[in-house]
């Protein structure tokens, strides 16, 4: 077969269990993980690679494949159903003389070598299926190539405070990187990486075979790869992004993140012009109906809903039925959730296809500055009449 | 398993819906939200298992096309059938058919290249979730030349119906009319028939050479009386709505409102009705918005006061704002202050702050598209 030469691949690493979204990723991959009502995770890297002009992407997938191979099919929802290049699940494979699962993210790369070669690239975008952002690729390759950078990092800045949690790049006045250090106990500085790599490929396939030589590395980009080319003198440069952007790997980032949707001037805006929309698969469902016993303020609803009850400050995603007299206030309802009569549910995230039947009680109520504990009810629970799920338990 | 085409009229009645079809055709009207009417007649037909499908237009086709594209959404972007436009174009004498008959003539090309047993033919002003398959079987059944689907209920003496079937107490077709106000015995013809192939092209070819054009009045009616031909009624229990009048589109899409009549349509097993996938976010509702009774689909922000009104994607209501018993399609803003009641906005209307407009129940008031008033 004849494969046309790509400018740039993107690389998305999706493979990660998501652990700390607990319930939510029992059975489901961290990246296929609904937000916002119609979206999954993995929807805003995608979008943002084909708002970018990357129509090349290898999805990474290891843990729970099955949801998000199904999600992602062909490409086409993002329009990535292409005769060259287009989307490709890239899972584990059993090679002739050992099969591995993915060691680290590095590994992840490194074992996808003969899929990146097929397109002869001359720059490999690498992402995470865990954040929540928009952001043009394009002017960060463009920056790429401008300073002809072996490697170009993207980064944000965070408040002092906060810089320990992040890995940070320490960096000269004209944007290149002298320093990297993870997690530092005492930051020198505040530009922390986004987990967004843009790599010469040459450059990174060399790197890669090192690394994977190296029997005392954990395969990792952050501990191992980027160091290693730091150390060695490469040029490596940070690339500062201004705009929103979470990590969303707990349950009360995942939960903030979804009501930063919200409001008349949102945190994050996630409307856009057409060929800067976040895309999705949709699901063939007529709009949604308001009854009049209903009250919904503040609220995102998606299609395919039926709302008799009260909604305040909530997502209520695809095919969801509110019954009359069911409260939902401040929380998440991923999809095809069904709410019964008078039930409560206050600070909370419902997984997709539960049913939370009529009179129980999930969560409670915060004052604005408290510190909010979520309670979070998984994947296709039940829960039973009258019973309680407690602020910030598990379920 | 039988094999089965399909044949969608997309452009027939385009007059009814006056300002509506102003620039696109019956098939491309947007309903229920979210929806254009082709949408139900092709979805049925690929839940129904039929892969070939003809859509014959006439002209003020682009928006439909726009609509179908490649046909992906229906799964009918296939090598091998799909979906083909039959346009007037196409033919060498390139004359305006003058009805169903002329219209199939004109395509009939598409009949004889094909090799299925069976064409099923559907209009775009008649909205149901139906089962073809069902249907076939029925027609197969009854050993009849022509099935008609046909509801009771419709006709009162008062609507105009294409045709109108009465049957005696066996289900046997007793008496046929055909574009007239019948009487309620008379069941009415929802615009779907079912022939086997060739026999639809040797009447289709016949009716042409006697210079008849319409296909109830010359294959079904006339073959019934003066041809020996067999006729067959379907009769259909679901949801039936005809949009064949200004006043009925606005009846028949508040009628959605109606759980019955939603569910009817929209929640039936295995006929999921399909459309054009638009990436929009969900419908946002602000702080201090009523809304009560409606329909909204994705992308619209409604921040006003709205009761008994269907939303389409991407309608945006101002805070103070108030609209009642009105049909708001897409991307239409309706500005702070505005009262609207019984109103039909197309799309990309633009009601300015402070404007009043309010029509009857029995005669909306239609905007077209784009006005700004």
């Amino acid at each position: 077969m004849n494969f046309q030469k790509k400018h740039c691949v993107a690389m998305l690493l999706a493979g990660g269990q998501g652990s700390r979204l607990m319930v939510l990723t029992e059975n489901t991959a961290k990246p296929a993980v609904p937000f916002g009502g119609k979206y999954r995770i993995i929807d805003f890297p995608l979008s943002n690679c084909v708002n970018s002009g990357i129509d090349t992407v290898g999805i990474l997938t290891q843990y729970q494949p099955l949801e998000l191979n199904e999600y992602i099919g062909n490409g086409q929802p993002w329009r990535l159903n292409r005769s060259h290049g287009g989307v490709q699940v890239l899972p584990p494979y059993a090679k002739s003389k050992k099969s591995e699962w993915y060691k680290g993210t590095a590994n992840a790369i490194y074992q996808n070598i003969p899929f990146i070669e097929r397109y002869d690239p001359d720059n490999v975008l690498i992402l995470s299926g865990d954040h929540i952002y928009k952001m043009d690729y394009a002017a960060m390759l463009r920056h790429h190539i401008k300073m002809d950078a072996d490697c170009t990092i993207a980064v944000r800045t965070v408040p002092l405070s906060e810089a320990s949690r992040f890995g940070i790049m320490n960096t000269n006045e004209d944007g290149s990187i002298y320093e990297f250090e993870e997690k530092p106990k005492v930051p020198k500085s505040t530009n922390a990486s986004m987990g967004i790599y843009i790599f010469k490929w040459s450059i990174l396939k060399k790197f890669l075979i090192a690394d994977e030589e190296d029997p005392e590395s954990e395969n990792d980009f952050g501990k191992n790869v980027i160091p290693a080319l730091l150390n060695s003198g490469h040029k490596l440069f940070a690339y500062e992004f201004q705009g929103y952007w979470k990590d969303v790997g707990t349950i009360n980032s995942l939960w903030e993140a979804n009501m930063e949707l919200l409001g008349e001037n949102p945190e994050f805006n996630i409307y856009g012009e057409k060929g800067k929309r976040i895309y999705a698969r949709n699901y063939a469902m007529p709009s949604t109906y308001i009854a009049k016993s209903s009250k919904n303020s503040n609220s995102f609803i998606a299609e395919g809903c039926e709302i008799y009850g009260s909604v305040t400050h909530s997502i209520i995603s695809t095919g969801c039925i509110i019954e009359k007299e069911a409260i939902v206030e401040d929380s998440v309802i991923m999809p095809n959730v069904t709410i019964e009569s008078g039930a409560i549910i206050r600070h909370a995230i419902i997984g997709e296809d539960c049913c939370i039947c009529r009179g129980s009680v999930i969560g409670g109520a915060f004052a604005a500055d408290e510190e909010k504990s979520i309670s979070v009810v998984g994947k296709g629970k039940t829960i039973e009449a009258n019973a309680a799920i407690k602020p910030g338990e598990i379920y | 398993m039988n094999t089965a085409m399909g044949i969608i009229f997309a452009s027939i009645y385009d007059d009814n819906l006056g300002d509506l079809t102003n620039k696109r055709t019956m098939a491309a009207v947007p309903y229920g939200g979210r929806y254009r009417q082709i949408d139900f007649p092709l979805s049925n037909m690929t839940n129904s298992g039929i892969r070939h499908i003809g859509i014959i237009t006439k002209h003020k086709h682009q928006s439909l096309m726009n609509h179908i594209g490649s046909g992906q959404e229906w799964d009918l972007d296939l090598e091998e059938g799909g979906l083909e436009f039959l346009t007037p174009f196409a033919l060498d004498h390139n004359g305006l058919y003058r009805g169903k008959l002329d219209a199939i003539n004109s395509a009939i090309n598409f009949l004889t290249i094909s090799n299925e047993e069976f064409v099923v033919l559907a209009d775009s002003s008649v909205l149901c979730a139906i089962d073809f398959r069902e249907v076939i079987e029925n027609h197969i059944a009854s050993e009849a030349d022509v099935t008609v689907v046909v509801k009771d209920g419709i006709s009162d003496g008062k609507k105009h119906i294409d045709m109108g079937i009465k049957l005696d107490e066996s289900g046997k077709v007793k008496d046929i009319v055909v574009e007239t106000n019948a009487k309620k015995e008379y069941l009415a013809s929802m615009g779907i028939f079912v022939m086997r192939r060739e026999k639809l092209i040797e009447a289709v070819k016949d009716c042409v050479a006697h210079d008849r054009y319409q296909f109830e009045r010359d294959i079904v009616l006339h073959g019934f009386t003066e041809e020996n031909r067999a006729v067959n009624a379907c009769v259909f229990d679901g949801v039936v709505l005809y949009n064949e009048s200004i006043s009925e589109y606005y009846e028949n899409t508040l009628a959605l409102l109606d759980p019955k009549v939603r569910h009817g349509l929209f929640n039936r097993p295995n006929l999921t009705i399909y459309t054009k996938v638009r990436d929009e976010v969900p419908s946002s509702y602000g702080e201090n918005s009523v809304i009560d009774n409606c329909l909204a689909a994705d992308g619209c922000v409604l921040n006003g006061k709205a009761e008994n009104t269907v939303f389409f994607r991407g309608a945006k209501l101002a805070e103070t704002a108030v609209v009642r018993d009105s049909i708001i399609m897409q991307e239409t803003v309706i500005g702070d202050g505005a009262d609207l009641q019984y109103v039909i906005l197309d799309k990309d209307v633009v009601v300015r702050p402070g404007k009043k407009l309010c029509g009857t129940k029995e005669h909306p008031i239609v905007l077209k598209r784009g006005e700004i008033v």
